[in-house]
């Protein structure tokens, strides 16, 4: 199984400045020191191997779209933030090598940063292409077509030519998909997520839990969530605030934290969990800082086995 | 996990001693509750929460401080966080709760 991260920003898109890039490349050269590089690859593999992750890299800025590969020959894809436009061009690409073109979506839920990228996905303009958007909410044909109506867009829903089907899925009834066996469940958020468990035919197990707010109020329904989540192989979870933050100001803006994420992640055996949906206004700096604390709190509270923490960005690939 | 509380003449004090975590969490809750109605029965104005046994508090537990807190402030009850351990001090730091709380070294400077 591949996990492919084409979006792990939460609410809106974002993008690198001139002034944030120019400081990078100032700092990489400082940290360079007069190192002379014969060529390109060897100054990327100085990025590679002597900078840490933000001064070389970026966790990106699209928001939520994650790939699964199950190896079974289609492709499965969870939510479509503006992540999905380069899903879309590399899919193509794959098509054109013969990939079978059918696409099992699967929609946390209905919001703008979820759906934003799919009037740009450019497979949903190929007659051979079969959609299958699977969602927990009724109305999710109905959201894809309003973002599309005129005031919103140039294009509107019907001029796509893929064949599409909308599936609702009903939590703890399980489905088979993309080579899956694939379950839903409720989620605390405006007008309600879902989170999803992927399983396949060797037992491998991904849960993508995103816009999950875990209530002060109702730490006895985690329960659930430790179930759902239990043994997986690899948990993507929303981390969007700090524990404070999503007890005060932040309380019930329907998001949740990397200490609750890694605590959940403890309680169900998993094995590896993905810091996910970043706060936009966050820079590469803040997020390496939180994903270093979590990394820190997971040792700090661990029991009797270690949970690997993981921060997603924007072109992460994980092989399980 | 063991919660022993006592009274001074300015704060009733909860002190925990051990892990709170899923498996404990409840107990703290309704270990800092009873702190509050003790502080409210006295007419004391403080309730110190020792942090200075403590294993480690998970979120739960630091969602119980919250709880706490909400209910503390009803009742005309401060609360202050003491004498937290390198552990706590972190896990404080980590979850951005020491900018909750208010924070000291020491249960005799809390109360």
């Amino acid at each position: 199984m591949i996990v492919r991260f084409w979006g792990t920003r939460g609410s809106l898109p974002v993008a690198l400045t001139a002034q944030t890039i120019r400081h990078k490349i100032a700092n990489a050269l400082v940290a360079a020191n007069g190192r002379h590089f014969a060529d390109a690859e060897e100054a990327e593999n100085f990025v590679e191997n002597h900078l840490e992750f933000p001064a070389g890299a970026t966790y990106g800025g699209a928001t939520a779209c994650v790939e699964i590969e199950a190896g079974n020959g289609s492709f499965v894809i969870c939510d479509m933030g503006s992540g999905l436009r380069e899903f879309g061009l590399d899919a193509l690409r794959r098509c054109a090598a013969g990939h079978e073109r059918t696409y099992n979506f699967f929609q946390s839920h209905l919001h703008w940063d979820h759906i934003m990228g799919f009037p740009f996905f450019a497979p949903a303009f190929d007659p051979d292409a079969r959609i299958v958007i699977h969602a927990g909410h009724a109305e999710a044909e109905q959201a894809l077509r309003r973002q599309q109506e005129e005031i919103s867009f140039p294009v509107p829903f019907d001029w796509l030519r893929a064949n599409f089907e909308f599936v609702q899925m009903e939590p703890g009834v399980e489905i088979a998909a993309g080579g899956l066996r694939v379950e839903t469940m409720t989620q605390h958020h405006s007008h309600g997520s879902y989170g999803y468990r992927f399983t396949d035919e060797a037992g491998r197990t991904i849960i993508f839990s995103t816009d999950s707010e875990h209530k002060i109020d109702k730490m006895k329904a985690e329960a659930a969530f430790v179930h759902f989540f239990r043994d997986a192989d690899l948990v993507i979870c929303d981390t969007m605030y700090s524990l404070a933050d999503s007890v005060s100001m932040k309380e019930d803006w329907g998001h949740s934290s990397n200490i609750v994420a890694v605590d959940l992640c403890h309680e169900a055996a998993a094995k590896r969990l993905v810091l996910f949906h970043h706060e936009p206004t966050y820079e590469d700096d803040d997020i390496s800082r939180m994903h270093q604390e979590s990394i820190r709190y997971e040792a700090l509270t661990r029991g009797d086995s270690a949970l690997e923490v993981l921060c997603a960005y924007d072109g992460l690939e994980i092989h399980l | 996990m063991d919660c022993s509380c006592d009274t001074t003449s300015g704060a009733v004090i909860v002190t925990a001693h051990g892990k709170v975590d899923e498996a404990t969490w409840e107990a703290f809750e309704r270990h800092l509750g009873d702190g509050i109605q003790r502080a409210v029965q006295a007419k004391l104005p403080m309730l110190v929460i020792n942090l200075a046994y403590l294993e480690y508090m998970s979120s739960r537990g630091l969602r119980v401080l919250t709880i706490a807190k909400r209910q503390a402030d009803a009742s005309g009850v401060a609360i202050t966080l003491a004498a937290p351990n390198e552990v706590m001090r972190e896990i404080l730091a980590i979850s951005r709760y020491d900018k909750l709380f208010p924070i000291t070294e020491t249960v005799e400077a809390a109360s």
